[in-house]
């Protein structure tokens, strides 16, 4: 099926209601089923989710490395078998022989196992071209093809369809009665329509989940029993796979069983797992090996990784965005983050290119990824790909000119300082509210109605904290910071739109003893650059930090994203300078936020220290790159219940992306708006009316959605919190 | 996390993790919801076939196996079809009940081993709605890779090998659990006390 144009694509996808609920309450049950399966596998393996998934992506890359010797071995294994095994390179040359292979079986119907490298090659269109009709046999699968849809997931095809719509087109397609709650009489449909079809066939398709070297077994799961039957019983038997499916000995196909389903759907094992070795006596088999942009991606060491994709899915079930648009908007023929890395390589760099500033970087895909690829650093250098392409859509030099603007602090500071005068009529606590005459229609209205902008204060952090602006705050009865200089990186954002947050954090710290200094030249740490695809202008500013925040004990900054991009991303930028790359480092090293600061750094606070007896209960948001990057737990819930004294209710999905990150929030608010709709109902479900996180870019835009939304939930930074109590806890320990 | 660690090498009914072999093998086929039964012998297998339908499908290589019990089945009062001839789809097509013999059990997930190689083999695990699965308790084993040695040992000769965990499922429509799409909808496990002396491990069944 050919894929119609991203815009489309995204409009239909948000214009689709069903979607976005069906995939919430679908990524919810999925997470928690797939926790437990993995503990479970923990449990019995005795090795961590980290150690089995390093052992499966190094069997995938020692493939990759001696590539042409498994081919080999596979396919002289699989020919002794008595297969006959091709190798092709490209979408038409496939089409082409396996065409030519059901002509000479003189076929005219042929059923199909779940496949998605024939989605790939668009298999299916090429076949009815030439007169041969292709019989979908999984059901997802069968009912898009009767609805006339792609798949929308890798391993659930029709995740994005509601019961109601599957009743529908079965009383439309096969003309009886499906009532929408009869689920069992759909599925048992399709073995009654299915059934002649498998054994009238004169030839069955199927992909491979894996090629196994050592024997030249094909590997094929399933749960629904129609895969092994579209291989099994047809006189001909033909496997189409990516050449990236070997792997050397059955034993590893064994780790992959054992990764894949626990991934795909939460079983520890797929109802059937088949290795298929030869044809059966009386059949012929062939088996067509394809190329199409795996060696290219082999060959570049920035995506080489995501050739372990082994296709369960995991990484789409965790992904916001691919929640709030499905997966035909998030991605291309492959979906969730996996696609916008692959297909840039199997479709083209134009089909790569739409989807890209959907991805929030929120990083949560690279947790579960069963084969451990580094999927949000590979989105961003394909995303720099597709801008150095110059396929990419106008928003996106729209945003390259803002980034250039940005990387020079003063005309950004200026400009800042310029918007906050204009604005200040408008200005209400930490929010711009603009009168709705102005915000009633049109694109001030797309960008204010779900999300109330920021307040420009009239002053930026930097100007407060400058020596001797401040008074002296009260200080903690023990100061474990006593005689530390503490450099503070406010954060660009939070500097100019919520100076309150870096003057919080400086006042704690120096309660806490720091003597706490705050360099005027700071700006960025390149995020946003970075995020944006424009890699040179990040690395610039990565140059400038690092030039800034010298000669002292101690960087801190109140926000953890600042923390990954200098830490993670910042090496990675710099790598064709070793030196840069050592100098990142070296500041990585002694670079702080606040909570590892306070949890694991130089400034651990005493139980109880800052208890100033408020027993209101607050819920914490985790930011998603802190927890999947930085790998934070609960350390933020630990200080507030054991150092502040403040009850903590759970945040239900409390690690998931509030809709803030990368370019999402401007370049698609539709989604953004989405994620944090999601976010904002998990509080909802908490009953606290206080929201603590730490990453001031959250915190911006939970405010503008909490009032957007007319939500009574304040949304303060950790910092704010802590800094709130000190004089009531010093007070209260002068009285004991 | 616990230590406990099971024990790839374990081909026997040896206690691994606190727990026997069998009791695990156990455990994982009630989780894939597949019954679980043990009998003492082929006659038995032959009743409980019999008590769930009149006609039972038997695959050519278990015929071949234990040509017994072609003759146990019709003494209990069934029909008894081997589809070793010219259309063997047509020949189980309505037959509610089939048996096959596993080639290993393996503990870590409840699954069996089955091969089917021929097309006689293949049709009455796929075609007929409960499908009898038999062990003999000494072919239980841990873990998937006793599995995958067990196909490393055929030396990439032709074959048709399925691990089957449970009677086939769907959850493609809104996530509802479906039993029975294409394949079985009721898997009967079956571990015999002794399946007899001339059992080889891992031997030919095809």
């Amino acid at each position: 099926m050919s894929v119609r144009p991203f815009d489309e694509r995204y409009a239909a996808a948000l214009a689709d209601s069903d979607v976005r609920a069906g995939l919430t309450a679908f990524q919810r049950g999925w997470r928690d089923n797939r926790d437990q399966a993995i503990a479970s596998l923990e449990q019995q393996e005795g090795r961590s989710f980290d150690e089995l998934r390093a052992e499966l992506a190094a069997i995938k890359d020692g493939v990759i490395a001696d590539w042409s010797t498994y081919l080999d071995r596979f396919e002289a294994n699989a020919t002794a078998a008595g297969a006959e095994v091709t190798r092709v390179s490209t979408p038409g040359e496939a089409n082409a022989h396996i065409t030519s292979l059901i002509q000479a079986a003189g076929a005219s119907l042929v059923v199909k196992g779940k496949s998605m490298v024939s989605e790939e090659i668009g298999l299916n269109e090429h076949l009815e071209a030439n007169g041969i009709t292709p019989v979908e046999t999984d059901l997802g699968e069968w009912i898009l093809q009767l609805a006339h849809e792609a798949p929308s997931h890798l391993v659930m095809p029709a995740i994005h369809k509601r019961k109601e719509r599957i009743a529908a087109l079965f009383e439309r397609v096969l003309d009886r009665e499906f009532p929408p709650d009869d689920i069992d009489r759909m599925v048992k449909a399709a073995r009654t329509e299915l059934r002649d079809r498998f054994l009238s066939s004169g030839v069955g398709l199927s992909g491979a989940n894996a090629l196994v070297a050592e024997g030249g077994s094909v590997m094929l799961v399933c749960n629904e029993g129609n895969n092994r039957m579209s291989v099994a019983l047809p006189p001909v038997h033909v496997v189409t796979a990516g050449i990236e499916k070997l792997v050397p000995t059955y034993a590893d196909a064994m780790k992959q069983v054992r990764l894949l389903g626990r991934s795909a759907t939460a079983q520890p094992i797929t109802v059937y797992t088949n290795f298929v070795t030869g044809p059966r006596p009386g059949q012929r088999q062939h088996i067509v090996l394809i190329d199409n942009g795996r060696t290219a991606m082999a060959e570049d060491p920035d995506v080489a990784a995501a050739l372990r994709c082994i296709r369960c899915g995991a990484c789409a079930n965790v992904c916001p965005p691919y929640g709030v648009v499905g997966g035909h908007a998030f991605g291309h023929v492959y979906t969730g983050a996996i696609g916008l890395v692959n297909t840039a390589f199997h479709h083209g760099m134009e089909a790569a290119a739409g989807p890209q500033s959907l991805c929030v970087s929120c990083g949560a895909c690279a947790e579960v990824c069963p084969v451990d690829i580094p999927l949000p650093v590979q989105i961003l250098e394909v995303r720099r790909k597709a801008v150095e392409s110059d396929t990419s859509v106008p928003a996106g030099r729209a945003t390259g000119l803002a980034i250039e603007v940005f990387r020079h602090r003063k005309l950004f500071g200026a400009g800042m300082r310029v918007a906050g005068v204009l604005s200040a009529p408008w200005r209400r606590d930490t929010v711009t509210s603009f009168p709705s005459v102005l915000t009633s229609r049109g694109s001030l209205r797309t960008a204010t109605s779900w999300r109330t902008p920021p307040a420009i204060p009239p002053r930026p952090a930097r100007d407060t904290l400058k020596p001797g602006r401040l008074e002296e705050p009260p200080r903690l009865a023990e100061q474990p910071l006593a005689g530390r200089r503490v450099q503070l990186f406010l954060q660009c954002l939070s500097d100019r739109l919520a100076p309150d947050i870096p003057v919080a954090t400086a006042k704690l710290l120096r309660a806490a003893g720091a003597d706490v200094r705050v360099p005027h030249d700071q700006h960025c740490c390149g995020l946003p650059a970075y995020d944006a695809g424009e890699h040179h202008v990040a690395r610039d500013l990565v140059r400038q930090t690092m030039d800034t925040l010298s000669d002292v004990d101690d960087v801190v900054t109140p926000a953890s994203s600042c923390l990954a991009m200098l830490g993670h991303d910042a090496p990675h930028l710099l790598r064709s300078d070793v030196d840069e790359v050592e100098r990142a480092q070296e500041l990585a090293g002694r670079t702080y936020d606040l909570v590892g600061y306070l949890t694991k750094g130089p400034g651990r606070l005493p139980a109880g220290s800052l208890d100033d007896g408020d027993r209101t209960p607050v819920t914490v948001h985790r930011f998603c790159q802190a927890s999947n990057t930085l790998e934070r737990d609960d350390a933020i819930e630990r200080l507030l219940t054991d150092v502040a004294g403040a009850p903590v209710v759970p945040l239900p999905e409390a690690a998931e992306c509030c809709g803030f990150g990368g370019s999402t929030s401007v370049r698609h608010p539709e989604v953004a708006a989405g994620i944090l709709d999601r976010k904002l109902g998990c509080v909802d479900e908490t009953g606290s009316s206080i929201l603590i996180t730490d990453n001031p870019g959250c915190i911006l835009h939970l405010r503008g959605g909490a009032h957007a939304s007319g939500r009574q939930i304040r949304v303060v930074h950790l910092a704010e919190y802590l800094a709130g109590r000190v004089a009531g806890a010093a007070e209260r320990a002068s009285r004991r | 996390m616990s230590q406990q660690r099971a024990d790839g090498q374990h081909r026997c009914g040896a206690a691994v993790d606190g727990s026997s072999l069998v009791e695990r093998f156990r455990a994982g086929v009630v989780a894939a919801a597949s019954n679980y039964h043990q009998l003492a012998d082929w006659p038995a297998v032959a009743d409980h076939a019999v008590a769930h339908g009149d006609a039972v499908a038997i695959a050519p290589s278990l015929a071949a196996f234990e040509p017994a019990l072609i003759g146990l089945l019709e003494q209990a009062g069934a029909r008894v079809v081997v589809p070793d001839g010219a259309d063997p789809a047509a020949a189980v097509a309505e037959v509610p009940v089939a048996i096959v013999r596993g080639e290993l059990a393996i503990a870590e997930t409840g699954s069996v081993l089955v091969a089917e190689h021929t097309l006689g083999d293949r049709v009455v695990t796929m075609l007929c709605r409960r499908l009898i699965q038999v062990v003999a308790a000494e072919q239980l084993v841990s873990r998937l890779e006793d599995a995958a040695s067990w196909l490393e040992d055929r030396g990439g000769q032709p074959g048709f090998a399925s691990l089957m965990t449970g009677p086939s499922r769907t959850a493609d429509i809104e996530r509802s659990l479906t039993i029975g799409v294409q394949g079985p909808d009721h898997v009967d496990v079956v571990v015999l006390s002794s399946i007899g002396a001339h059992t080889p491990i891992g031997g030919p069944s095809s």
